[in-house]
């Protein structure tokens, strides 16, 4: 059949809902969306360029600064992939306190995607609500690192501080207020009436099409893929671990998967609070030369950095693949084909979480 | 009669800013601070500051981010749409100085300042919430306060 297209639209650069700049033209007939296609690239910095020659001690803040949404994952992964490549061992209390700051920028990020969708769809008292609740699981951060984004918390060998008593029990009263609000406001998402008319049934993506997509994180999670890295995590795995999985494959399903993954990320924090040894969180070591692929679960998905340093711990070649770009790609061949109106594309875009600084780099 | 009349209309306008935010090539850092704004614990709106992100009703431009070469053009073109009396606000180091992206290898143009006028700026990676909203409330009644006495 010939492909009639009435009009193509272009949603973006600059755009009221997104925060940053990506363009998506839109094919449509009528309200259908018959076929979108992506275009990115306002924002390549080269920062692979960058890191080149550098040594780790320079390619460390510059790793955490390829996105700002989730710098703990970045610094995290970075870290420990050259702790693959030196071979050291981060002691156990130190490697507990990762868990602890990985997790609460988890449920920052989450609660900003879950943000986003809540105010593209124009809820924005719920909206209100996540973004105010950030601003507590921030201050969490703040207490820990000593700095809300871009921490820097990580190293070699150990973090940077310990955690004192009376931080943790301030984290710990943090988490029980936190656990209660989410509760409520899972109840609001999942129980409105309006809310599921907008999320319900729209932008679906099936399991044969997460594959084919290779969609990673909780797109994928929603789709009833069972992938999530933190499963092989040697610290995760003590504390015990299991990835959140739904089966519609819809918005709704997306953002619930991210709210049940705030619920857990606050069960772990708590058990790694009560497993955490004392001792020592700064190991030492030396850093060496080698090569490694090493993948750690980013907020979005699968965070991958191959890295081949000198004997000096210089950073000679770097390849980051961060997860959203499988995402993007996932959500517009596949989400947001069939779409029934143009005011779905933009709340569908959002809820498989983009991140276009990460994506670029 | 004219002096209060005056002193009335400049007091509504320092509470009366529409922003507009345009990212040239950040890390994301600075986008959620700007963001973080909204939420209820800083309260943008009591100070009467409403974020759009449409510059034709703006009155002053948040810039973020070391602007990268694909926006040198796009950037002036944004600049332009924004009607008089205006001004922009270079958020974070990288509209500065282009912070750890300004090295060799590096696919940056900074300063924003080479592109459009920056009026101000706030310093910090990524700078708090608090700053950015202390930095438009002390810059909007310079420039908006008797405006259409000024000679262009």
């Amino acid at each position: 059949m010939k492909k009639t297209v009435d009009v193509s639209i272009p949603v973006g650069p600059v755009h009221p809902c997104w925060k940053e700049p990506v363009r998506i033209k839109c094919e449509t007939r009528g309200e259908h969306v018959i076929g979108t296609e992506v275009e990115l690239g306002y924002m390549k910095k080269g920062i692979e360029r960058i890191m080149q020659g550098r040594p780790w001690q320079e390619v460390m803040f510059l790793a955490e600064r390829v996105c700002g949404i989730c710098s703990v994952v970045h610094n995290m992964v970075f870290i420990e992939a050259m702790e693959t490549i030196s071979e050291i061992t981060p002691p156990p209390r130190a490697a507990y306190l990762r868990v602890v700051v990985n997790e609460l920028d988890r449920m920052a990020s989450h609660l900003i995607a879950n943000f986003s969708y809540c105010y593209t769809i124009e809820h924005e008292t719920l909206a209100m609500y996540l973004l105010n609740e950030r601003e507590y699981v921030l201050d969490m951060l703040e207490m820990i690192t000593g700095n809300r984004v871009n921490t820097a918390y990580m190293i070699p060998g150990g973090v940077r501080y310990d955690l004192r008593e009376e931080d943790a029990a301030t984290l710990r009263a943090t988490l029980d207020r936190l656990e209660e609000n989410l509760r409520r406001y899972t109840k609001m998402f999942a129980g409105g009436p309006l809310i599921a008319l907008r999320s319900k049934g729209v932008g679906i993506l099936t399991k044969e099409e997460a594959l084919e997509a290779h969609a990673v994180g909780p797109t994928a999670r929603a789709s009833g893929i069972a992938v999530d890295c933190r499963s092989n995590h040697p610290t995760y795995q003590e504390i015990g671990f299991e990835p959140v999985v739904r089966t519609e494959g819809d918005n709704y399903a997306r953002i619930m998967v991210r709210f049940e993954e705030l619920m857990q990320s606050i069960g772990l924090i708590r058990r790694a609070l009560a497993m955490m040894p004392e001792g020592p969180v700064r190991g030492g070591g030396e850093c060496k030369g080698g090569k490694v692929r090493y993948s750690g679960e980013a907020p979005r998905g699968e965070l991958t950095y191959f890295i081949r340093a000198d004997r000096y711990g210089r950073v000679e070649e770097i390849a980051i693949q961060t997860p959203s770009i499988m995402n993007i790609d996932a959500c517009t061949h596949y989400m947001l084909k069939g779409v029934i109106s143009i005011a779905d594309v933009t709340s569908t875009f959002i809820s498989s979480d983009p991140c276009i600084a990460c994506n670029e780099r | 009669m004219t002096d209060l009349l005056q002193k009335l209309k400049n007091a509504v306008r320092s509470r009366s800013i529409h922003v507009a935010y345009v990212d040239t090539g950040s890390c994301n850092g600075c986008d959620i601070e700007v963001l973080a704004c909204l939420s209820p614990r800083y309260d943008l709106e009591q100070y009467g500051i409403y974020v759009h992100n449409n510059p034709r009703e703006a009155d002053i431009l948040l810039v973020i981010g070391c602007c990268t070469p694909q926006w040198e053009d796009k950037l002036k073109e944004v600049w332009e749409k924004i009607p008089e009396p205006k001004a922009a606000i270079a958020i974070g180091n990288c509209p500065v100085s282009g912070c750890v992206f300004n090295r060799e290898g590096g696919y940056v143009n900074p300063p924003v300042s080479k592109h459009i006028p920056i009026a101000a700026s706030v310093p910090g990676c990524p700078p708090r919430p608090t700053e950015i909203i202390r930095a438009v409330l002390s810059l909007a009644p310079t420039i908006f306060a008797d405006y259409e006495e000024k000679k262009p």
